[in-house]
């Protein structure tokens, strides 16, 4: 049974470093404000909803069912699709 | 004094829905400004997309959701309201009047919402007609203008007379509607009219 030479250690500088992972980088600014849009979008949503809780009738209900929550239907598609967005930023999809 | 939620009492249990939407809302609306006025950087935290997913999908859904629900309950005594409808209105509540809308109304046949009650369709299907077709006569009433004569969109479904009527004492021991067997058949297939023999549901 013949003996296996011995490997030579390797050194410090010669030990393959693990790939560093790719730096995520930051939202652009566009993204940033789409999505301060949809917050405001949601915000108007908001406000006709409530003016149809306190104040109900057929106008705030026919307010609240068209553009009320025409906006903040708006501000959701404009979340999810920032969400997507950012997960293929984050190489995650 | 009012009733407690769990009364049973419908109006009750939708005003307690309507102070959570108006609960949910405030909240949502909160947690938006406060979002809104961070600086930049801020949306690209963990802490903004939870407070997102809070603030801006979860709370504002919960306040829509009660909006539908409140508001539809709402609405279903407007009918009236608009002057268009007043004619049918004024039948409904004459004393005199022998039309089938009338004497269910004057009567308490239907307790509650009579007008809705004969024009929508059951489930949840007939729910969403009854938004969509309230949304058009909307439109109708406050943009593209009532049109000149007023009639029903399509035929009226003989199973919403049937709902309450099909197999009921008082139909079944009525000889017209069950002798011969065909007649039966006829009324519940609706081939046969129920306004062929009964007065018209409204004053034509």
């Amino acid at each position: 049974m013949s003996e296996e030479p011995a490997r030579p250690a390797l050194s410090q500088a010669e030990t393959p470093a693990a790939p560093a992972p790719d730096p995520v980088p930051p939202a652009t600014k566009s993204s940033r404000n789409i999505m301060r849009a949809a917050l405001v979008f949601a915000l108007f949503g908001l406000a006709v909803s409530m003016w149809h809780f306190l104040w109900p009738s057929e106008l705030a209900f026919t307010a609240f069912m068209t553009i009320g929550q025409g906006s903040f239907g708006l501000a959701i598609v404009i979340y999810i699709w920032m969400i997507f967005r950012d997960l293929r930023r984050r190489k995650a999809l | 004094m009012e009733e407690g939620v769990f009364s049973g009492d419908s109006a009750n249990i939708h005003r307690w829905l309507s102070w959570a939407g108006v609960i949910f809302g405030l909240i949502a609306a909160v947690i938006l400004v406060y979002a809104l006025t961070r600086k930049p950087g801020w949306l690209n935290s963990p802490a903004a997309h939870w407070t997102l997913l809070i603030g801006l999908f979860l709370l504002p859904s919960v306040t829509m959701l009660l909006g539908n629900v409140v508001g539809f309950a709402a609405v279903k005594d407007s009918c009236g309201s608009c002057h268009t409808m007043d004619p049918w209105m004024a039948d409904m509540k004459n004393p005199e009047s022998k039309t089938l809308a009338s004497r269910h109304y004057q009567n308490r046949w239907i307790n509650e919402h009579a007008c809705y009650t004969c024009h929508t369709g059951y489930g949840l299907s007939g729910n969403i007609q009854a938004k969509m077709g309230g949304l058009r006569h909307v439109i109708r009433e406050y943009i593209t203008g009532v049109p000149a004569e007023i009639k029903i969109s399509r035929p009226f479904p003989q199973k919403t007379c049937l709902h309450c009527h099909a197999e009921a004492a008082s139909f079944l021991k009525t000889e017209q509607h069950v002798d011969p067997p065909e007649i039966k058949e006829g009324i519940f297939s609706g081939k046969i009219s129920c306004f062929l023999c009964h007065d018209p549901p409204h004053p034509r």
